[in-house]
Order: C-alpha cells, then structure tokens, then sequence
C-alpha cells in the first residue's frame, strides 16, 4: 500500500486496521497523526479541521480515536441545545456519569472546568485526551464566550473542531486563540472511483461493479462531488445497469451494450441531481411509468384546492405583482382612457419577477379577488378561514403580525409555476 | 558525575526522536516557560518589583498587562510568578487567585470561584450577605484571623480583564480596586487584556481606584530577533540524553535558520505578525513532519508548513464546489461587477446564468430552477454568501437578497486551479460584460 | 312522544355515523396498508440486509404522505394511522403537532425532543406496568438532568429491547413465528409529524440531524403529513439534510373522490330513511367545492340537517310515530320499486357529472375520462332508452375525439398563448392574455371545445331529467326529504360581516320596532346610538374627524329628541351625549370598523368599504 501509516507509540497492527478503513485518506489522517504525536506527547491544543460536506472529516477522525483507543469525547454541536448537554455529555466521556451528576443545575463554564479539573487531577492522564466537536458552526450561536473559553481549555485537554465553513468566519471580535488549520480536501476523480467501487454488489463482480462506478462518475462528476451523494446516485440506478445481465442480455464484460442501456436513464437522473425527493423504488416505478419525461417528484406540484382558494391564491399573486396604482386599470370595468406610454414606470416592467412579491394590505386582497371571481361571493366565514389556511400553508405569507384590529400584510409565497399550474387548471387553458 | 554519563550515552535514533517531540512539543503547545524572559526583561523586572512588594511588604497594588493576542502576557506573568516562588517567605505568604473573564462571567460566579480557592467555602458555609462588598471583606478578613495580626497578601489575576467591565455595576472591580486602594487588606490585582483602550470601558468610580500602571508588550522584535528566536525555539537544552544528536540536531537547526528559503519563509511571518502563538504554529508543523525516517527539520518542511498556514481557506472551499456551483459564483461576480456591489437575489443570478446558457447550442448545465436553488442553499450554507443587511429571513427564498464574500481575485483564482473546468466557463468568467 | 323521536333520531345519526366511518376507513384502507407494508419493510430490512438497503443504512426511512387540503379531515386518518401502527408494528409511535412545538428557535427543538422522547416511553408505561422499572432506570440515574436527549431516548430503547424476554420461553403464549419474533425484538420507533408546512424548518432540520446521528443504534422512522406538495420538503429541508433521507411518497385518495364516494354509499342508498332534496345537496356539495375539500365537514352539514329534520317534525307535529314509521315502511318499499337498478345507475353517473356542471370550467382530459365512465356505467343496461342514450353519448365522445384532431390546426389561437405564458415570466404579458381570455368569453367567442362542452352538458341535463322525476312529485316526500337550503346555508357558511352590517344598517329587521322603520338607505333617528354613528361613518373618507362625526352626531340625536331645530341648544353636545357617542365610537372599534391612528391623533380610519 502507497500511504501506509506508521507512528512510534501506536500498535501497528492497529494502525494498519486504520488505514485500511481510510481510503483516500492517508494523507490527512497521517498528517493529524503527526500532529497528535505519540499518546503521552502533547497535541498542539487546538485544530480546526474544514472541508467539505462528505470530505471524510468526522470519518477520519473518529475512526483514529476509536481503533487508537484515545480517551475522547465526540459531541455533535447540533445536539447540544444549551452548553449543559455539552459539558454533561464530555464529563460523562471522560470520567463517567459520577462526575456528570457533579454538575449543577445550569452549570457555568466556571462549574465545568472546576469539575473537570478535579476530575483530571483524581485520574490523571497519562495520554492526551480529546474533545471533539462536529459540526461546530453552531457554536457561534451559542454563548459568545463559548467558543474562545473551550480553545483556551489548551492546559487541560486537546479540542478538535471541524465544520464546513471558514475559520475566518469563527473569529470573535477580539479574537482568541487560534486553532490550527487543516484543509480535507474534496476527493479527486481518481479517489471518488476508488471509494465508491468499495461498496460492491456481492452477487457482482468488483470489475463490473468499478466499471459502473467509472460510467456513473463520467456523467455526474462535472455537476456532483459530494460523495454521499454520488453514493446515492450509485444505489439507485444500479439496478438499472445490472438489467440487461440478470435477464442475459448482456454479458457482464460487454461495456458497450451496458453504457447504451444506462445512458439515458443517467442522464434523466441528472435533472434531480440534488433533490433527493425519491428513494430507489419509486424511482423504478417511476420509470416503467413514463420513460418519457421524467422529472422526479418536483413535477408532482398537483395542489387540489378548493375554488374559492385558487382565487384567492390568484388574487394575492395579481396584488404582489402588480404595483396598486394599476389595479383600477385592471380590474375596473370602465375605467377610461390612460395613455399606455407613461403608464408603466420603466423599472417596474422589467424587474417585477426579479425582485419578488410586494406585500399588499388585506383590503386589497379582497376587493381584487371579488374582481376576479365571476359570481357574486357572500363574504362568509369560511372565505376568511380560507385566507387563514393559505397562510398555514404557507402559500400566502403574513408580513407582519396581525394585531387584532390591525389590517393585515401579505405576500405571495408561492413559487410563480405553482401559481401559474392553478392558473392553468381552473381556466382549462 | 551524572552529567559525564549522560554525555557518553547513546541512544537508538528512534528514542531520540521521541526525545525531540516530547522537548520540542512542550514549548509549542504547553507553553512551557523559557529559562530567562526574551526581549521583554524591562515589563519582567517591572513585574517583579511590584508583585514582589505585594507578596513581601504587603504593599497594595493593581497593573494592568496590555499587549496582543499571542504577545507573551501570560508567559510574563507565569515567569514572574515561577521567579516569585523560589523565594521561601513569599511561597508560604502569598495566596494566589485565579479568574478568567471567560470563565466567569458574572460577578456571582466570580465570587464563588475566589471563595473556591481561597479554601473558604467551609468558612462562608450558608452565610447569607447583604453586599458584594461585603461578602469580599469577610473573605479578606477570614484570611487574616488564622494567621498572624497582619493578613496574607493575595494576588489577583485576572485574564481577559475586559470581560470584567462588562459585568453588571462592574462590582467584582470596583470592590477589588477599592481594597486595594484603601489598605483593608495586602491585594494585588493583576489584569490581562489585549485591548489597550481597556480604561475607557472602566465606569468613573471604578477607573479612579485603579492605580493606572499599565505594562505594555509591543513588540519591538527586528527580523535578527526574531529568526534567532526561531533558532533557539527549535534548539536542544544541553540536558539532552544524547548529546551528540543533540549536537548534530542543534547544527542542523543552524544552518537551515540561515537557508534561503527558510529566511524568505520566516520574512513573511514576521512580516504578518511577530507574536509566538503563530511562530509556534508554524513550528509545530514542521515538527510533526520530523520522524525516524527523516530525522532533521529541512526547508522544504518550513515551505509546506508555511503554505498551509497561510492558504486561503475559502480558495481551498472553492476548489471543492461542483460546476453548477461555481457557475453561480460567476454569475454573481458579474452582477457584483455590473451593480457595483449592490446585493441580488437568487432570481437575479439564475436569469444571468441563463444568458449564459443561451449562447451556448448544446448546454450540459440545463438545470431545473430547484436543482439551481440547492445549489444556492448550498452556498449559503457555506457561507460563501450571505444575507444582505435589510433582507429579512421571512422573504421568499428566491428574493432574499443576498451578498457574495468574495472578491474578483478569489474567484477568477479558483477557476485557474478548478479541476477540468471547462473552457467556456472559464471563458464566460473572463469576460467583462455578462 | 318527543322523546322517542328523538331517540330515534340518535340511532339514525349513529347509524349514519358508524356507516360513514367504516366508510372512511375503508376508503383509506388502501394508503394505510401501503404506509404499513412500508414500516414493516423498512424494519426488516434493517435487521437482514441486502445491497440496496446497507447502502442506504444511514439514512432514516421517511413515508411523505400527501393528505390534500383538507385539513379537518386528517385528524381522523392519523388517529387511525397510529392505532395501526401501534396495533400491528410497534408499540413506539409519537405524533408531533407544529403548534404543540409553538414558538421558535432551539427552546421549540428541546420541546419536540422531550415531547417525543415522552410521549414514546410515556406509550409502554401505560402498556405494561412491568416495563416500569427500566423506563425509569435511565431517568433516574441522571436525575438532575433536565433535558431528555435523544441519548436518554437510545438508551431507553436499547434497555427495553434487551430486557424484553424471548418470546418462546413464555408459557401460555402462542409461538410466534421467526419473522414475527424478530421484528418484534426491534420494532421501529414512528416519529409523525402531522403538519410539515407549520413547523419551523430550523427546527425540523436540526431535529433530523441529531436524529440521524443515532439511526444506527435506534430505528427511527417518520412519517411526513403534508397537505400541499410533495415539493413542500425541498423548500424545507436543503440538501444536507434530506440526503439523511430515504424518502418515499404515499398519495392519498383525491378529495372529490373520496366525497363521491360518501355521497354514493350514504346517500344515494335506500339504507337509511333520510333523503337531502336536490337543492340542499347542492348547498352542501358546493361548500365543499368551494371552500373546503373537507369530508368531515360535509358529514357535519349532514348531522345538522338530521337534527333540523328532527326539530322540524317536533314542531309540526304532522305525524305521530306509528303513521311515522307506518310511511316509512311504505316508502320503502316504494323506492325499492321506483329506483330499479338502470336509474340507480344513472343516478350514479348524475351525480359523477354533477360534479361537471358545478365546474364548468374543467379540463378538457379530465371532462372526456369523465364521459367514458358515463358510458361504461350504462354499457350492463339493457332497456331501450338507455341504449339510445349510450349512443348518443358515444358520439359525444367520438365529436370531442375530433376536436382533438381538429386542434392540432388550430393551435394558433388555443394553445399558443398558453405556451407563450409558461416560457415569459412577464407579468403584463400574463395579464395581457388573461384579459384577453376574459373577453373572449364575454363576447361569446367560444371555441368549439366549449361549445361541445356545453352539449354535453346540456344533453346529460336532459338525460336525467328525462329519467329522474323530481322527489317533490313523489307523495309525502316531505317525510324522507329535507329541502330547506336556506337554513342549511345559513348554519353552515355563515356571514358574519353581513349580518352585523345588515343589523347596524336596518335596525328594525331585529329591534321589530315600529318606530325603527324608514326607507331604503336611511335609518330613523330614534336608532340606537351604535346605529346612527355607524351611519353617519359610512359617509365619512378613510379618515373620520372625531370632532365632526360627534357634531354630526348630537344633531340627529337631538332631532330625535324632538328638539326645536331653531333653538339654542338644539345639536349642543352635552355630557350625556358625549358620553353616548364615546361608547357607540369604542363599540365600532370593537367590532372593527375602525381603529385609532398614529398619523392624527383626533381623527380615527376607517376600515371598512363598501356595502359588503
């Protein structure tokens, strides 16, 4: 193997069972291991590891810390709503749940790095012990004084954190101590058809697996980079390519004959590349149904709404859309002659549909929406409750809080072809 | 006698570089003290002398350290103190405090912490007190009635002193400075902080106590200073087991201080910032390239380190985007350049993408608006743009406005060094009108 | 005997009711099975992987359940959905509300965490006190806590599957099969949110991160109720979180069909001695079109027509029980000779174009497929008439065929526009097109396909009329059939707005007071004071000066009075009436027709235009 690992202070064989389950990976992983040095070595005190969603971060990491056997404490940031569950979840890492019951009820983090440095000084350390944070964006939005107290716990403990964002964007106003950076960057072509051609289907042969691999990585490597993605990818049109060989049309070597059969139904997956709205089932449902034109989930943008509501809906759009002063024009039978020249401002004619909805008063919404409905319309309750529901779907939004007696805003919310797509089912266009 | 023996010994190359690490990895990342002050033996003896009088004389005292991030006032403080207790009278005289303005953040927390380590939570018990003040001279006071008629001293410190004056009435240092100045008790207040307008955050009353001594650690360090700091930073103590490694290790160290590149390296650094935190990076990067096999610091590691330490992260985020991603960046270069900066929404950057798109006869990148604005969100989510000021999060998705966090040089960057990035993107990015 | 009318009104709306909820379950029989096959799949898989699923072993299995609009009826369908799933899955099912985790940010993701987390081991204490013991191991060793996390959730589960025991040690037990066994040892835990669109998206995208974390160690699943789009979830979630999902869609019954059903089992059978005149039905069918697609509703509007039945017949006093149930032996038997099965058919296919009349403006696609399954009904009808009427219909079909054909060449005029509305986004060129559609069809321009449209609809018209003699001909209808629309109208949609407008507009409509009465438009001074100010604001602009509106006011009140016009005092505000004014003012206010300014601190706007 090109990138084997080799550190004085770990088992070897250990350190070959990481490697092997790091692929693609050897290089960064040997990196943060010559920075981690031996187990009674000192770590640098703090690293910020970033790179991209899927870029083997928390991977590399955890796989490092679990087979090594370093004294740890994993926390995803996400999880810890307040810094308690932070703190509770590191003790309960390092020193049991004892010392996590030592906690107060909302413990400071004067109250965490007392406890743990009594904790520290019951059971010394004779290796570095790790805190390791994912996700740690969301740190951020935690108490200011979170994120530069856990870089300066340097005496005690070793923290890594990693996220998808810059450390630019880390820094406090005052700054802090600064962790050290290490790039993971994203996979290369090469290392993508590598890792993917891992998960081979047992009842195929990891040539024709890897061939696949090869055919889906040349169409979707120009749009997609995200292994989990790719991998997604991967899952679901197999069962495609494998076709023609499970019915012995094909052998598995014949490439020719496989490229032919997968091509297009690739390139159909490129339009929902992303969208994630369907898992391997239905898609195969999908395309026995209508081989012609498929376009995922997102054309199933069917909404049944009542007749009142679509009207609503309608109106709403006309009064964001349409600047006020033009509404008499509109939907005013005899409204006279205006002279089309400087009828229209120049700016608004363009940039109506680039700048989005105009939140327009309730009053407005009605009296155009009795405009546009043909019959005469009781103003019943169930027209308002309507109204109510639409902004529970959030189709309509409410601009701002409704005071009782206070006229409300809204704004259209939603998408122009949706409303069109009503437009177009209730006046059978 | 010893001494001769560990001179003859030697050891295998693979203990010796464990040695290294262990010695080398000390400095770095535990900021283990140097054996004399560099550079700042002025601020030491002033140091010394003060907190020297507190500990000895019981005189009352307060200082403020001030200098920048990574400039060595704790390192100050730390050798002071080490000084300070080699003297016997001052180690069994002086008690020390503790806090940490992000530690505790309140002047309650505070309290308890000093309560903590002046041993005296026994003492305190569940006394209840009507003031702060009060409940600090109580402390104070138990301190003296064990001991002797005169009271022990105490030394404050304080790290991130600026974080105290943002505590409510800033009662932890009205009530310490007004010790300290009224002789209740020997108090000596300490404070670090790297903002030098730190006086300007203290209330009237507050300021007016302080004794407004001040030391300053502005780094006066000149390039010669500064590459023989390097040098004895990565130097090996005399006490190394091995001596003759250490004598090999300690020449080699020597003459890579004087190589070209590593001088060109080193000017850089120093001409970003002189302080240890991001010398001691830099170092330990180099240092954990040293192993068995390579046993010697070369300067090829000081270049790699050096590139990494000073890589544009968000170029390296660039690197990894997918084309559809890229393209939007574009396009938000050229509406960036068109509207002189003024913020767009995703609306806007999906119409110049597909003027682009219109040009071309077959296009590959013929995406449906939502794969666009999965795109977008991912974007946003790596923070590669951002929410304009007034753009409120309750708009619709597509009309937030929106800002790109880069500039031209960034992106046209990260398309040179795009991984097969095709030609007409490349091309359309170059091209001053959209 | 009132009383035993009234029982026997009960048991006819009981009947009714168990009719129609058997109804509904039947009708949602087919989602939920699918919705259930797919929990157990899911859980089975987990436990004896294949390729695809290890692939996809990190993500959480989710079923996106597309309910349609109607809201008030999706209560119902989950209730039934987790008594399923509870019944035969797993005993871990949660459902979530959107407004029970009100308000915003992190405080709502403690909330639907810790109400998840309860609401699961809540569910097993109350199965088997037994299992009480290792519920509260975990809570009580980290008493102090206060936050359930999702590790307490993991730990709880993991505790609970071990110390369950194995099945076929228990004696008395019935040995359960392998299959059974196993997924019993691991049932899923269902996480249902009821309502995607109300929650915060914030909130739900953290919520599936923390719980993708554990999906290895818990078996987690949700079940997304969405009443719009299945495009709801992209808007949502972003990419990061919905690849932690293996998404599948379960489409439920459209609403109209799932009314026309109910309409067909309940009330166009002779089960139950109750019949809704045509124009009642039409109150309640065009309800449902118009406002609210709800199912539920439309039984609602039933039971209240039963009971105005009821009342009906107590005040009336016509019949006592026994001619009551006397008649209605005999109607019975009468239906059973009139609605012989061909017109029952017909009244099928009525009531499937009823639904064509009311939309006129349906879809040409969805207005042919409609015609073919008229003509698929009367195809097993033998006599004469009904052939002949096949026939026709037949051609119906063949000249809509034709249409199609004919289309292709008319496509300038049709379809063109249309095209040209999907690919600009200009807004005045939409608008442009939609006047232009508008006047098209006021100045008669109708394309063939309308004209064609209003045919068919005409000749199905007189089919049935043909066919189908009115219920009012038929002797003593008034005992089956309730005719009263006006009523009904007004119980169900009400107007409020209207009626408050109508009493402060004519107060003698509700006082009954003779003095109260005048002309169109004017009301008599002597009105109550809340009236006459309300009057006087309709003539005011959109901002009323309190100060003339109050002189205004004292001068009809004093008229009212019987003041000399030519007095002194006569229109003098005194205390008395200011007073009288200041509470006929916040009363308005109360009732919202006006509120208070900030531009002008003496002047108040008004809210309210025109005569609606």
């Amino acid at each position: 193997m090109a990138g084997r690992l080799e550190h004085p202070g770990y088992d070897e064989e250990k350190l070959r069972i990481v490697s092997e389950q790091l692929p693609c990976r050897e290089v960064q992983a040997g990196a943060l291991l010559s920075l981690m040095g031996q187990p009674q070595q000192y770590c640098y005190p703090s690293l910020f590891i970033y790179g991209h969603r899927a870029s083997g971060k928390s991977h590399v990491v955890n796989t490092l810390m679990k087979e090594l056997e370093l004294p740890h404490a994993t926390v995803s940031c996400v999880e810890c709503i307040s810094a308690a569950l932070l703190f509770e979840q590191v003790l309960l890492a390092f020193f049991g749940c004892d010392a996590a019951s030592l906690l107060p009820r909302s413990p400071s983090l004067s109250d965490f790095v007392r406890i743990y440095r009594q904790q520290a000084s019951q059971s010394p350390a004779e290796q570095t012990r790790y805190i390791v944070l994912e996700k740690a964006e969301l740190l951020r939005d935690a108490d200011a004084n979170l994120l530069p107290a856990l870089l300066r716990l340097q005496e005690l403990v070793s923290i890594f954190l990693y996220s998808e964002i810059v450390w630019d964007k880390f820094r406090p106003n005052t700054g802090c101590f600064e962790p050290l950076l290490l790039h993971f960057p994203d996979y290369s072509k090469g290392e993508l058809q590598q890792i993917l051609s891992k998960d081979r289907h047992p009842s195929y042969s990891a040539e024709f697996y890897s061939s696949y691999v090869h055919i889906l990585l040349g169409v979707f490597y120009a749009v997609c980079r995200d292994l989990r993605e790719l991998r997604h990818l991967a899952a679901l049109n197999f069962s495609k390519f494998c076709e023609p060989v499970a019915a012995g049309k094909a052998k598995e070597t014949d490439a020719h004959k496989l490229w032919k059969n997968i091509e297009p139904h690739l390139k159909k997956a490129m339009q929902t590349v992303y969208l994630r709205e369907v898992s391997s089932l239905q898609w195969e449902q999908m395309e026995e149904h209508d081989a012609g034109a498929l376009r995922g989930l997102s054309a199933h943008t069917h909404v049944e709404l009542p007749y009142y509501s679509k009207f609503l809906l309608i109106a709403a759009y006309l009064a964001s859309y349409n600047p006020a002063r033009t509404d008499k024009r509109f939907f005013v039978k005899h409204h006279g002659k205006i002279k089309k020249t400087n009828f229209l401002k120049k700016n608004e004619k363009t940039s109506n549909h680039l700048l989005g909805p105009k939140p327009f008063p309730l009053d407005r919404l009605l009296a155009i929406f009795y405009s546009v409905v043909d019959s005469r319309v009781a103003p019943t309750a169930s027209i308002f409750s309507q109204r109510d529901m639409s902004v529970k779907f959030v189709l309509i939004t409410c601009v701002n809080i409704c005071f009782p007696l206070q006229i409300p805003e809204f704004k259209v919310a939603v998408f122009l072809f949706l409303c069109r797509f009503v437009l177009f089912t209730s006046f059978a266009l | 006698m010893s001494k001769r023996k560990v001179k003859d010994t030697h050891l295998p190359i693979g203990e010796c570089i464990t040695q290294v690490h262990h010695i080398l990895r000390k400095r770095f990342c535990h900021q283990q003290l140097p054996d004399a002050p560099e550079g700042v033996e002025a601020q030491h003896r002033h140091l010394m002398e003060l907190l020297k009088r507190s500990a000895v004389h019981g005189e009352s005292n307060s200082v403020l350290i001030v200098g920048p991030r990574g400039a060595g006032k704790t390192m100050l403080l730390r050798s002071v103190l080490r000084e300070l207790a080699e003297e016997t009278e001052v180690q069994k005289n002086l008690l020390q405090v503790h806090l940490n303005g992000l530690l505790q953040t309140d002047d309650r927390v505070a309290l308890k912490e000093i309560t903590r380590q002046l041993h005296l939570e026994n003492v305190v018990g569940d006394r209840v007190f009507g003031s702060f003040a009060e409940n600090l001279a109580f402390l104070l006071d138990a301190l003296r009635k064990g001991d002797r008629s005169s009271s022990r001293p105490v030394l404050f410190v304080l790290d991130e002193f600026d974080l105290f004056a943002h505590h409510k009435n800033q009662t932890l240092l009205y009530n310490l400075f007004d010790v300290s100045q009224s002789a209740q008790a020997p108090v000596a207040v300490v404070g670090l902080t790297c903002r030098l307008d730190v006086l300007e955050l203290l209330e009237k009353r507050v300021k007016s106590r302080f004794s407004h001594r001040q030391i300053h650690l502005l780094s006066t360090l000149t390039f010669p200073q500064y590459s023989e700091r390097v040098r004895a930073q990565l130097s090996l103590p005399d006490d190394f087991p091995d001596a003759k490694f250490a004598q090999q290790w300690n020449a080699a160290v020597t003459t890579l201080c004087e190589d070209k590149s590593v001088r060109d390296v080193l000017q850089r650094h120093f001409d970003s910032s002189k302080d240890f935190r991001s010398l001691h990076m830099l170092l330990m990067l180099c240092l954990s390239r040293v192993s068995v096999a390579k046993p010697t610091i070369t300067a090829a590691d000081f270049l790699d380190a050096s590139r990494s330490c000073l890589a544009d992260a968000k170029a390296n985020m660039l690197h990894g985007l997918s084309i559809l991603e890229l393209c939007l960046i574009i396009a938000m270069k050229h509406l960036n350049d068109v509207y002189e900066g003024e913020p767009f929404n995703l609306q806007m950057v999906q119409n110049e993408f597909r003027k682009f798109l219109q040009r071309k006869t077959n296009s590959m990148y013929n995406f449906e608006p939502p794969v666009i604005m999965k795109a977008f969100e991912h974007l946003q989510q790596l923070e590669l743009i951002q929410l304009a000021d007034g753009s409120s999060a309750k708009t619709q998705r597509e009309y937030r406005l929106m800002r790109l966090m880069l500039d031209h040089v960034q992106v046209m960057e990260a398309l040179q060094k795009y991984p097969q990035c095709p030609t007409d993107v490349k091309q359309w990015a170059m091209s001053a009108f959209a | 005997s009132s009383e035993l009318r009234f029982k026997l009104c009960l048991d006819l709306w009981n009947q009714i009711k168990t009719e129609t909820e058997a109804l509904q379950d039947e009708l949602h029989r087919n989602i939920l099975d699918s919705l259930l096959e797919f929990t157990r799949k899911c859980s089975s898989t987990r436990q004896h992987s294949d390729w695809a699923s290890q692939m996809r072993a990190s993500e959480i299995p989710t079923a996106a359940l597309v309910l349609g609009v109607n809201v008030p009826d999706h209560d119902l369908t989950f209730q039934s959905l987790s008594e399923l799933l509870r019944d035969s899955v797993t005993p871990h099912v949660a459902s979530l509300q959107a407004k029970e985790c009100g308000g915003n940010g992190f405080r709502l993701l403690i909330w639907s965490l810790n109400s998840t987390a309860q609401i699961l081991m809540g569910t097993v204490v109350d199965d088997d006190e037994e299992e009480e013991e290792e519920v509260q191991q975990p809570g009580s060793r980290r008493h102090h806590s206060v936050l359930c996390s999702l590790q307490a959730l993991c730990d709880w589960y993991s505790s609970k599957t071990k110390a369950r025991p194995p099945r076929g040690g228990t004696p008395g037990k019935k040995r359960s099969s392998a299959a059974v066994d196993e997924q019993h040892r691991q049932p899923p835990v269902v996480i249902i949110f009821k309502d995607l669109e109300a929650f915060n998206p914030r909130v739900l995208q953290d919520f599936i991160l923390i719980c993708s974390r554990y999906v290895q160690r818990l078996p987690l699943m949700f079940i997304f109720g969405i009443a719009t789009a299945p495009s709801t979830i992209r808007h949502m979630l972003p990419n990061s979180v919905s690849s932690l999902l293996c998404i599948e869609l379960f489409q439920s019954l459209s609403c109209t069909q799932h009314l026309t059903t109910v309409i067909d089992k309940l009330i166009l059978t002779s089960n139950f001695p109750f019949k809704l005149s045509g124009r009642v039905m039409q109150v309640l069918v065009s309800i449902f079109l118009y406002h609210d697609f709800s199912v539920r509703n439309f039984i609602k509007g039933l039971q209240v027509r039963i009971s105005r039945f009821q009342a009906l017949y107590v005040r009336r006093r016509i019949l006592n029980f026994h001619q009551y149930a006397c008649v209605q032996r005999s109607v019975k038997s009468q239906a059973g000779n009139t609605w012989n099965d061909d017109t029952l058919a017909l009244c099928r296919a009525e009531l499937v174009l009823t639904t064509v009349v009311f939309l006129r403006m349906l879809a040409k696609d969805e207005l042919i497929s409609l015609l073919q399954k008229c003509a698929e009904v009367l195809q097993p009808v033998k006599s004469k008439q009904m052939k002949n009427a096949r026939v026709q219909l037949e051609e119906l079909l063949a000249k809509f065929k034709q249409l199609d054909g004919e289309n292709i060449q008319h496509e300038d005029n049709l379809t063109s526009p249309v095209k040209d509305l999907q690919k600009k986004t200009d807004l005045f060129q939409l608008q442009k097109t939609l006047l232009e559609m508008n006047e098209s069809r006021r100045s008669k321009r109708r394309s063939p396909f309308e004209l064609l449209r209003n045919e068919a609809v005409e000749f199905i018209d007189s089919l049935v009329k043909n066919h189908l003699s009115p219920p009012e001909s038929k002797p003593l209808y008034e005992v089956c059939y309730y005719s009263s629309s006006a009523t009904v109208r007004r119980h169900l949609n009400a107007t409020p707005r209207t009626s408050i407008q109508a009493a402060l507009g004519r107060p003698y409509n509700y006082i009954q007071n003779d003095s109260l009465k005048a002309e169109d438009g004017t009301v008599s001074n002597a009105a109550p004071d809340i009236c006459i100010a309300y009057k006087l604001h309709l003539e005011c602009g959109r901002l009323i000066n309190l100060y003339d509106w109050l002189e205004a006011y004292s001068t009809v009140v004093s008229a009212a009075e019987d003041g000399d016009p030519d007095s002194d005092g006569f229109g003098k505000v005194d205390e008395v009436k200011h007073a009288r004014f200041i509470r006929a003012v916040s009363e308005l206010e109360f009732l919202g027709f006006i509120k208070a300014t900030r531009k002008k601190t003496d002047h108040v706007a008004r809210l309210t235009w025109g005569g609606c």
